[in-house]
């Protein structure tokens, strides 16, 4: 795993929140996805990815979002975005529309509360 | 006519003469004569005669030749004269001849001629006064006859006279040499005996009295056997005695053991050398008699003192042969290669063993063995491996026994270059460790030298040290190479290619230590375009500090990488090596964040020499600030980071204390001298450790390890082109140098985010371009051209259209990002243009 990434499981309650922080480009986000997902039991009503200390992603952080969203959906487990508006990370999600596959909102508590 | 009398002859016989003279005149006034004649006259000539006479035989010996012509000259005139008083004219012939004999038998001719030139004057005046009648016959008479006469008489009494003085001669010579004789028998140490045939004593000297107590006059005319025979060897004694007397021949010489009694009883061992003498009817025996007691006992005490040298001689060298052995084992046991080991040992055993030459053998695995030094200096790959049993130190290493040869057979020798030697005595021994042959020491020698079963005892001493230090070196080895592979491993093969930054490192081992040292250093980058520099240096050499600095740097990466603090950093390294380390173990280590983007360093100091940071304004300072204890020393010690600007065009150095320490000078010295290569050297930081090393490090190389490690914060221009390995790594370094070039050249945070993900998305494509396992490098490259920043993004890949989903998505996030997107795909590569008009007002200004 490329060290410019890293990434932190925190299980609170019924909602899991996937920390990310660092960079997110095709370097790190090859198997980003999985681990995250297989962090979240079944027993968990969502997952939330904390991207308040991601200081970039790229188009490979953007479709591993896409297909967490996928899966959870599957699931039928709620996920939520935390990224800062006005940040770079949050610019990224706007311009592809991320919210059509799962809300974001800029701080952590907020997602939480969200699911 | 030759001299043939010496002076004192000549002057004795005048002298005869002129006494004859005077008993003459004598004579004539005692029988009745001439009246004329005056009585007083003859005896004043009578006492003149006498008187020359007298003087000399009293001066004989010192007198000299003129005065003896002077004496012979007085007494012709003498006679003459005296003749004419006496009136007796027909003695004239006479007395004349009587002259002229002498002159002629005493002197040179020239000298008699004148005597008896003045003799015929004297004549000649006194007859023409006597009768003047016939002058002629008288001259004749008075010169003629003197002449002949006296010429023909000296002849024949030169003669005589020799035959005397040779007789004279003979017999001075033989007293000479009787006396000399006698000297030299009465002062020789050795009793010098003679007797008779039967054994009657008549020679007896000083050194006989002396030795056996008894006078010559004692001795002579007694027995030899019942004076100094003791009785039972009187038989003996007179049977060779015998046999002597009986040898044919008339000289015999024999040399005897004997044993000799003393006046008063004592006896003493002698030797006697024997000889017959046969003198006409006389036969002798005489014997030099020689008391040997002495020199026996010299000889004994000789013998003795012999006995016991050779016996310290024997202990000395078994000292020496003892403690040469000890320098073996000192030099087996001693930490270096197994080569300088078996090459020093070779040497050594030589010399030690005075042998001509020594080999070593080493034992393979397979029970084979190969030369591993000779002191001949037989290369070790000159003779292929051959079995145990095979020749002498196959059959040492077969029997496990040492073995001893002597005349061995020249193909039994397993060293070729021993068989050009004139090999006569072979000795060898098994190395031996923990009851494995490790190996073979064979010694051999040429004649007279033979090696003894002392020898072979001593070197089996030797030989099972040596064996165990032979084990030991090879492990040693072993350890050796696997610290330096790990060493090697540890130490980045390749630093990180980082845009827009210049870094090189350079690792120097030390040259005259075998061990592996424990500098290490390292290049991490560690996101946002900021790199980690890393310099350490662990307390020790060898297995245990390159595994401790394997744990340090993957340590450390992990820490870094975590994005701590490099306090917490250095922090938790210092936790790691407090707690693991087994033993007390010590590091000191620099470790150095540079973001080049802000144009700042954080550094942290565990003990470590200064980094040091060239300005571009050319003034070098020491980084001295923040430094604190080692690691490993304290628990909890208190790392404090440091700040300092590093301006585009700054270089930051970071060394180990091997380049700046150098033995006898002040480290001060050496730091100052870096700082001053460092001012005057090249701005590229690998010419600049080139130069920096080729300045401080000898050419034969250092006694410490050096680490150098060198970053320089690239300037940025309007524009920049980089190229970059087509792999997701290069991403994240291709986002921090284009970060800085765009603010460099005035973007705002928001372009900057903005471009950077767009690049990062053309990027991306690039490296996907290229394949899965890679391919030549893709370049990036930028400028600003009227407020409007121009990238091309250029592959040499195959160009795969964007499929639904990530592709496509990366592409449409250029779009969105940038004012133009271009996508130009050409059979050799893609490249994609893309521009940003810049808006926003940039932290930095615009380009410089």
């Amino acid at each position: 795993m490329d060290g410019l990434v890293g990434l932190e499981i925190e299980q609170r309650r019924e909602v899991v929140i996937a920390r990310v922080t660092g960079e997110l480009d095709v370097a790190g986000a090859e198997g980003m996805g999985d681990r995250i997902a297989a962090a979240v039991p079944t027993s968990a009503r969502g997952l939330v990815v904390d991207f308040t200390e991601l200081e970039f992603i790229d188009s490979s952080g953007i479709a591993m979002l896409f297909e967490l969203a996928r899966k959870l959906g599957g699931r039928r487990q709620e996920l939520r975005v935390a990224a800062p508006a006005g940040e770079p990370v949050a610019r990224v999600l706007e311009i592809v529309e991320f919210h059509r596959a799962a809300p974001v909102f800029g701080d952590v508590e907020s997602a939480v509360s969200d699911i | 006519m030759p001299e043939f009398f010496d002076l004192r002859v000549k002057a004795r016989s005048l002298a005869y003469l002129f006494a004859a003279g005077a008993g003459l005149g004598l004579l004539t006034l005692a029988v009745p004569h001439d009246p004329a004649i005056e009585e007083l006259e003859v005896i004043v000539v009578v006492a003149i005669a006498a008187a020359i006479a007298v003087v000399g035989f009293a001066f004989a010996d010192r007198l000299r030749e003129w005065q003896l012509q002077l004496a012979l000259a007085a007494g012709t005139l003498l006679l003459t004269f005296g003749n004419y008083y006496v009136g007796e004219s027909t003695l004239y012939p006479l007395l004349y001849s009587w002259t002229a004999l002498y002159a002629f038998s005493f002197f040179t001719l020239r000298v008699a001629l004148a005597h008896v030139a003045l003799l015929g004057v004297c004549y000649a005046a006194l007859l023409a006064i006597q009768d003047p009648t016939s002058p002629a016959a008288r001259w004749l008479l008075a010169v003629g006859a003197p002449l002949v006469i006296g010429l023909l008489v000296s002849r024949l009494l030169m003669r005589l006279g020799l035959e005397v003085q040779r007789t004279e001669e003979h017999q001075t010579a033989l007293r000479q040499r009787e006396a000399r004789t006698r000297l030299v028998l009465d002062t020789s140490p050795d009793a010098f005996v003679t007797t008779d045939r039967d054994g009657i004593i008549v020679t007896w000297n000083r050194a006989a009295e002396r030795m056996f107590g008894w006078s010559a006059s004692e001795a002579i005319g007694t027995p030899m056997r019942a004076l100094i025979i003791p009785p039972e060897f009187r038989d003996r004694t007179d049977r060779r005695h015998q046999a002597m007397i009986d040898t044919e021949g008339a000289v015999s010489t024999e040399l005897f053991d004997a044993e000799y009694q003393r006046r008063d009883g004592s006896r003493f061992p002698g030797e006697a050398t024997v000889a017959k003498v046969v003198v006409g009817e006389e036969v002798l025996v005489s014997g030099f008699l020689h008391d040997v007691s002495e020199r026996r006992r010299r000889q004994e005490e000789r013998d003795a003192l012999l006995r016991a040298q050779a016996a310290q001689a024997e202990a000395e060298r078994v000292t020496e042969l003892v403690s040469g052995m000890q320098l073996l084992v000192d030099a087996a046991l001693a930490s270096r290669s197994l080569d300088d080991i078996v090459a020093d040992l070779v040497a050594r055993v030589r010399d030690v063993l005075d042998a001509d030459a020594a080999t070593i053998f080493l034992a393979e695995e397979d029970e084979q063995l190969r030369i591993g030094a000779s002191s001949l200096g037989t290369p070790p790959d000159e003779v292929d491996p051959f079995p145990f049993g095979d020749g002498f130190a196959g059959r040492v290493a077969q029997r496990r026994q040492p073995l001893l040869a002597q005349s061995p057979d020249p193909a039994d020798l397993g060293d070729p270059g021993m068989r050009a030697l004139d090999v006569d005595s072979l000795i060898g021994v098994p190395l031996l460790a923990d009851a494995e042959v490790t190996g073979v020491l064979v010694a051999c020698a040429s004649p007279p030298r033979r090696f003894t079963a002392d020898d072979l005892s001593l070197l089996r001493l030797a030989a099972d040290r040596v064996g165990l230090a032979i084990s030991h070196a090879r492990l040693y080895e072993r350890e050796r190479r696997i610290a330096e592979t790990l060493q090697r491993s540890l130490l980045p093969e390749n630093l990180p290619r980082l845009p827009g930054l210049g870094v090189a490192a350079r690792y120097l081992p030390a040259q005259d230590d075998a061990d592996v040292g424990g500098d290490w250093y390292d290049v991490i980058p560690i996101g946002g375009g900021s790199v980690g520099l890393v310099m350490g240096d662990i307390a020790g050499k060898g297995l245990e500090a390159a595994s401790m600095v394997g744990r340090l740097r993957s340590a450390l990466r992990a820490y870094a990488l975590e994005g701590h603090d490099p306090a917490k950093v250095v922090d938790k390294l210092n936790r790691l090596v407090w707690t693991e380390s087994e033993r007390s173990q010590m590091a000191t280590l620099l470790y150095v964040v540079v973001d080049p983007a802000e144009g700042v360093v954080r550094w942290v100091n565990a003990g470590h020499p200064p980094p040091l940071i060239l300005d571009g304004d050319g003034a070098p300072r020491y980084l001295e600030g923040g430094s604190s204890v080692p690691l490993g020393v304290l628990p909890f010690p208190s790392f404090r980071e440091r700040t300092a600007e590093l301006a585009p065009g700054s270089t930051i150095l970071l060394y180990t204390d091997g380049l700046v320490e150098t033995p006898g000078a002040h480290i001060d010295d050496g730091m100052a001298r870096l700082a001053s290569l460092v001012r005057d050297g090249p701005e590229d930081p690998e010419a600049l450790c080139d130069h920096i090393v080729g300045a401080l490090v000898p050419a034969q190389g250092t006694s410490d390890d050096v680490a150098l490690l060198g970053l320089r914060n690239v300037p940025m221009s309007d524009r920049f082109t980089v190229q970059l390995a087509s792999a997701p790594e290069a991403l994240s370094s291709m986002r921090s140098l284009l970060r800085r070039w765009l603010r460099h050249v005035g973007a705002g945070d928001q372009e900057i985010a903005d471009i950077t993900t767009a690049c990062g998305e053309a990027a991306t494509n690039a490296i996907e371009h290229a394949g899965p396992v890679g391919g030549r490098p893709f370049e990036v490259s930028g400028r600003l051209l009227g407020g409007e920043v121009q990238l091309a993004v250029r592959d040499f890949g195959a160009w795969r259209d964007p499929r639904d989903g990530d592709q496509g998505r990366g592409l449409s996030l250029m779009r969105a990002l940038m004012d133009t997107v271009e996508v130009a795909p050409a059979p050799d590569g893609t490249t994609i243009w893309m521009r940003h008009q810049l808006r926003e007002i940039g932290r930095q200004g615009g380009p410089e």
